[in-house]
């Protein structure tokens, strides 16, 4: 399995590694939100993750944290801001969750297991496999929720978040055990 | 180089970098930026605005503070402040010459979101301050005190001050 798949689908972000569900829950409740919030991540994502590749002689061991986070904050500041002056109805709808994704673990995790380490092709792959696997989660926790909110209101409010993530979540983990037992009990794509 | 410069120099030049790339993408952006709250505000005054009685187009004068008085609709719309959950808060208020309140409109708010979502046009809320039979908001209770207090302040300076002196 190359990278890209791994980090996308073996690795997925939300629905295994359970990796940046704050804007996952808040921005899913329409399809448009989690698109603008999925291509942030992205551009977030890749970003920081080529920049630290391509520096990751300089940067000192010690102060290396330090200087990730000060990376992701930059790109964050720079989506937010072209956001504001170019996207002017979706920043006031999805700003302060853009403005978040500073503190989003999923893309300090990438760029301190991966990019810090390695050449610029596998940070590529890995932070766009990573960035697919985040957008496919949010995309399809937007559209089951837009699409049962006529029956079921309350899939559009807060809790109905956590109700229907729960639920996709798992629906996820009753086919991955099930294709893992198929596998004969090893424990498969998992690693 | 000692590993205690290596690492303030590592960080020092980051930041220099960073602070700099910020600095030149603001410029870049200012003027839409500046355009975009421009136009959102605007959108925002004219539908209250067009809340006045009289259906004419003649054009109407904006006082120095930014407060619009229409009088010949029997209309004036001011600006006002709160004081908020997350800070501060500024609001249209569109009020008729005997202080009766016609609209309310949010303008900038920081207020927690989800919380902060009755001051979201369209808002059952605000628009019951058109009724006069307004009430603090559960789990909001600061948030909604902040625009009450706001409003009556509005109502309080078109009833004291001459709006349209004879």
């Amino acid at each position: 399995m190359n990278r890209f798949t791994e980090a996308a689908v073996a690795r997925n972000p939300a629905a295994v590694q359970l990796l940046g569900l704050c804007p996952l829950l808040a921005v899913s409740n329409t399809v448009a939100n989690a698109l603008g919030l999925a291509v942030a991540s992205t551009v977030v994502l890749t970003g920081s993750a080529v920049l630290v590749s391509a520096t990751r002689k300089l940067i000192p061991e010690d102060v290396r944290l330090p200087c990730f986070v000060l990376v992701i904050a930059t790109f964050t500041t720079l989506v937010n801001l072209a956001m504001e002056a170019y996207a002017f109805d979706l920043y006031q709808r999805i700003a302060l969750f853009v403005q978040i994704i500073v503190t989003n673990c999923m893309i300090l995790a990438r760029v301190e297991q991966v990019a810090s380490k390695e050449g610029l092709g596998r940070t590529l792959l890995d932070a766009f496999g990573t960035s697919a696997g985040f957008a496919a989660a949010i995309l399809i926790l937007g559209a089951a929720r837009e699409a049962v909110t006529f029956g079921f209101p309350l899939a559009a409010l807060p809790p109905g978040a956590f109700l229907v993530a729960g639920l996709l979540l798992a629906g996820v983990n009753v086919v991955s055990t099930r294709s893992r037992r198929r596998a004969g009990g090893s424990r498969g794509v998992q690693d | 180089m000692r590993p205690l410069l290596r690492n303030v120099a590592a960080l020092a030049v980051l930041t220099l970098v960073a602070g700099a790339t910020l600095a030149w993408f603001a410029e870049l952006t200012e003027d839409e930026v500046a355009r975009n709250r421009l136009e959102a505000e605007t959108r925002i005054l004219r539908e209250l605005v067009a809340l006045g009685t009289a259906d004419d187009d003649r054009p109407y004068a904006m006082s120095t503070n930014g407060d619009l008085v229409l009088c010949e609709r029997d209309l004036v719309v001011l600006q006002a402040t709160g004081s908020g959950y997350g800070g501060g808060m500024r609001l249209a208020v569109a009020l008729g010459l005997d202080g009766s309140v016609k609209g309310v409109r949010v303008l900038a708010h920081a207020e927690t979101p989800g919380f902060g979502d009755i001051l979201n046009t369209p808002s059952a809320w605000l628009d019951s301050f058109t009724t006069g039979d307004v009430h603090a908001v559960t789990g909001a209770t600061i948030t909604s005190q902040a625009v009450i207090a706001a409003v009556s302040r509005a109502v309080d300076r078109v009833r004291l001050e001459e709006m349209c002196p004879p």
